[in-house]
């Protein structure tokens, strides 16, 4: 079930209530489980099996990897886990892609092969939870955490309904720890919760269904030639919808896991104010950015093989970032062309390093308290992908003592690096390069014979909520939204809070559905 | 708190002033509702009838005077501004579906195969078919919702259909922009069955409204290329392989043409004459039609728009549907 449903709001009042009534842990823990498997078989129950498969597999898995002494054997515990959780999400995800690729290479090759359409169906949420069981096994391959104690903390783990269908990606010692003992929500966290939730549905249902994806939608899809403000309008259209669709879900998801007392790691810090591309990427899915740094670009060598291949892990790491979102080649376009922009900061990122004695990279600093307070971190370049920022004793950055960040300084390069990302989405977003072609040449101003298709009002729309999109992401990019709320006087939080509830219901939109339950 | 009381005030007394407009309650008329009559296509042959077709049969039909003439339920699938056509092809292909149907042709969108006449049928297929428990249950729930509160009316009262009520911006030369229907022409039912409000009734500039989005639609359809194939046959051959598929199941299939009139009638008759669309249908899927201008007791009906009926002249063509219909359509026993 999706959050922004009548179904969803009559299933988490019970979940609630059951939450709260005064059962033994094990028995509520008992219940959450349960309660996820239901919101998971209500979109296709058969595919349950298959979460039931991955739960139990890994968790034994797991543990033999943790206490197996031999290494040949952990060895092959490790490939059956990695076979297990990737062959399924090739089968289901990229089975119909492969098939469709070979046959065009053994055409290309001058034999004719036509196989049968597979029908497949992709199982809701396959990539999430696949990545959520793989790196458990991995850590237990490398004893980074110990082994869950339980199945039913195990499965709880890689099945609480919040995360499940499209994250954030949790790892183990993030979750698993707060199973262990009870945990109902305080007053503060459940109205924390309550009010992400707000905000979460809020960003989905008015602004990324209601403002902007019918402008997207009928952009894209269109097989006319457009002006050059149309194909604008569409792309900053889907560049606002992808984030208020993904931001919102999140939202949801951690406000949904807070109200029942556990807290799941953030996933979006403002990308949108981003200076620089490896800025974008530390606060752009950010779950997903530290699993494919921890689990993909650093076993790959990270930067530690000299410069050359410093850069091809870094493409390596974007073009499978970009596959891992759908089988498509325009994915795999998308997360290479992200892969280039970061191949071009850095190249820049290490000349100025060589010619400044001070490095550049002065800037990757945290402030411990805050950071720990609020999980937001100064941005920094340290031209390393996805790292955590590290602490330089004595060179800590000094925060701006309001919650909002009025400073203009770097606003520009965060302009710029919206404007290329911008780009990036053309290819995200459309169904094949010659559609993205289309778009990115009516961008450039080059089209002739173009029809005008966009109402003034859809166009007005797009304007106003990318701009007040950029204007809330620039002021709010070294805070977190609870913060804002609790930083402002109650009444406006309560008057704020009420009139996104209010367009909430009163908008009425819903697609059924989120962008990244298709990935 | 301070957010609870500050909804409940604002919702509250957007519902109230809603209801103070006297406008009448109305379902959103969208695929979830489609999808849940669509499964009614099962039912008792004895005791249902399914109708497919465009927006005619859904404001000609008055459910209530069918069920009460005939004791059976009618099962109502058509979907406005579309062709029938991706939903006979459905129910031709589902194998567990032997029941009564009724065809309503308007030639225009019935003999059509532009892509975007079957796009919203095909898309209410798929969802049907693709329906999750959670979207069974969210339907479940939207309907005791949608029952009670008015402003619960996405076409009407949605904050886009707001803004597009009431923020007019002169728009770029070119840009097609599809005129708004008055919210008193079409209200809906749970049973699919359309209806014009008392007051577009007898308000003829809602009416004139109206008619002027026909002469706007004829128009702007006069622009379009032609098809580089005549779509007639291939339509024909379309329909003919459907109705033998239920056929030969023991379903039966049996055609209508709603009433149309004034300048709507006319452009129909010289575009799509009935010698070379309704009676070749009739032919070549050896089906028995009713044809409303045959009828003395229906050829005589103006429709206030020129394409639909008004309600109290939808009773009396059901009323006259009802006699004309083969016995195994319109009793239950």
């Amino acid at each position: 079930m999706v959050f922004n449903s009548y179904t969803f709001i009559a299933f988490f009042v019970i979940v609630l209530i059951l939450h709260n009534l005064p059962f033994s842990w094990k028995v509520k823990k008992i219940n959450l489980l349960l309660a996820s498997y239901i919101f998971y078989a209500a979109w296709n129950p058969p595919f349950i099996l298959l979460l039931w498969l991955s739960t139990v597999v890994d968790y034994f898995v797991g543990k033999a990897l943790y206490t197996q002494t031999n290494k040949h054997k952990k060895r092959g515990l490790l490939v059956i886990s990695l076979i297990g959780n990737l062959g399924m999400l090739c089968f289901f995800k990229y089975g119909s892609f492969l098939l469709e690729n070979f046959v065009h290479l053994v055409q290309l090759l001058g034999i004719h092969y036509q196989p049968a359409k597979p029908n497949i169906i992709l199982p809701a949420g396959i990539s999430f939870y696949t990545f959520t069981t793989l790196c458990y096994t991995i850590d237990m391959y490398k004893k980074e955490s110990r082994p869950v104690r339980s199945l039913l903390d195990f499965s709880l783990f890689v099945t609480f309904f919040p995360h499940l269908v499209a994250g954030p990606i949790v790892r183990p010692p993030q979750l698993v720890p707060q199973f262990e003992t009870p945990r109902t929500a305080s007053r503060r966290q459940l109205m924390e919760g309550l009010f992400l939730l707000s905000v979460g549905l809020f960003m989905k249902v008015v602004l990324a269904d209601g403002m902007l994806a019918g402008t997207a939608d009928a952009v894209f899809n269109s097989a006319d030639v457009l002006p050059g403000l149309d194909a604008w309008a569409g792309s900053l259209a889907f560049a606002g919808q992808i984030f208020f669709d993904f931001a919102g879900y999140s939202t949801c998801a951690i406000g949904v896991a807070l109200c029942l007392g556990f807290v799941l790691p953030q996933n979006f810090r403002f990308p949108y104010a981003a200076t620089s591309l490896s800025d974008f990427w530390r606060r752009w899915h950010i779950t997903l950015s530290s699993w494919l740094r921890d689990y993909l670009y650093i076993p790959l060598g990270g930067n530690r093989q000299g410069r050359w291949r410093t850069y091809l892990n870094l493409m390596i790491t974007m073009l499978l970032g970009g596959l891992w979102h759908g089988a498509n080649w325009t994915f795999v376009a998308w997360g290479g062309l992200h892969g280039l922009y970061l191949w071009i900061e850095k190249f820049f990122r290490d000349r100025k390093e060589k010619a400044s004695p001070m490095p550049v990279t002065a800037a990757a600093m945290v402030l411990p308290a805050y950071g720990r307070k609020t999980g937001v971190f100064v941005s920094g370049t340290t031209g390393e992908l996805m790292e955590e920022p590290v602490a330089h004793p004595g060179k800590e950055v000094v925060l701006p003592t309001g919650i909002f960040n009025t400073r203009l300084k770097g606003l520009p390069a965060a302009l710029f690096v919206f404007f290329l990302v911008n780009i990036t989405w053309v290819f995200f977003r459309a169904g094949t390069f010659a559609q993205a072609g289309h778009l990115l040449t009516a961008m450039a101003g080059f089209s002739h014979g173009a029809h005008p298709l966009l109402k003034t009002l859809s166009m007005v729309k797009v304007g106003v909520v990318v701009l007040l999109l950029l204007i809330t992401q620039w002021l709010l990019r070294n805070t977190k939204l609870t913060d804002v709320a609790y930083h402002l006087p109650w009444w406006l939080t309560g008057l704020i809070w009420s009139f996104m509830v209010i367009l909430v219901i009163l908008s009425q939109e819903s697609s059924g559905s989120f962008i990244y339950f298709q990935f | 708190m301070l957010m609870g009381l500050l909804v409940l005030a604002v919702i509250g007394s957007w519902e109230l002033y809603l209801r103070s407009t006297g406008i009448p309650l109305d379902y959103d008329d969208g695929k979830e509702l489609w999808s849940d009559k669509r499964a009614k296509v099962y039912d008792d042959p004895v005791k249902t009838t399914v109708f497919i077709g465009s927006s005619r049969i859904k404001f000609d039909l008055d459910i209530a005077t069918w069920e009460k003439m005939t004791g059976r339920e009618a099962v109502q699938l058509s979907i406005v501004g579309s062709t029938p056509m991706p939903i006979l092809r459905d129910l031709g292909n589902d194998t567990n579906f032997r029941g009564k149907l009724v065809v309503d042709v308007t030639e225009p969108l019935f003999f059509n195969n532009d892509s975007a006449e079957v796009q919203k049928p095909d898309v209410y297929v798929a969802y049907y078919k693709h329906r999750t428990p959670a979207q069974k249950a969210s339907f479940a729930i939207n309907h005791l919702l949608e029952s009670r509160l008015l402003f619960l009316d996405q076409d009407a009262f949605s904050l886009n259909a707001e803004l597009d009520k009431k923020v007019k911006l002169y728009n770029r030369p070119g840009v097609f922009v599809f005129p708004d229907f008055p919210d008193d022409f079409g209200r809906t039912t749970f049973e699919r069955q359309s209806y014009m409000t008392k007051k577009f009734v007898a308000d003829t500039s809602l009416q004139h409204q109206v008619q002027n989005i026909w002469l706007f639609l004829i128009h702007s359809g006069g622009h379009d290329a032609a098809p580089k194939e005549d779509p007639v046959p291939i339509v024909l051959r379309s329909v003919q392989n459907a109705v033998n598929k239920i056929r030969a199941r023991g379903g039966e299939v049996v055609f209508t043409r709603t009433p149309s009139s004034g300048p709507f009638r006319a452009g129909e008759e010289h575009v799509f004459p009935r010698q070379a669309m309704w009676d070749p249908l009739l032919a070549s899927t050896h089906s028995m039609g009713y044809y409303f201008a045959d009828n003395p007791a229906t050829a005589h009906f103006d429709c206030p728009e020129w394409s639909h009926l008004a309600p109290a002249d939808a009773i009396l063509y059901t009323k006259a549907l009802i006699n004309e219909l083969p016995p195994s359509f319109v009793t239950s026993k």
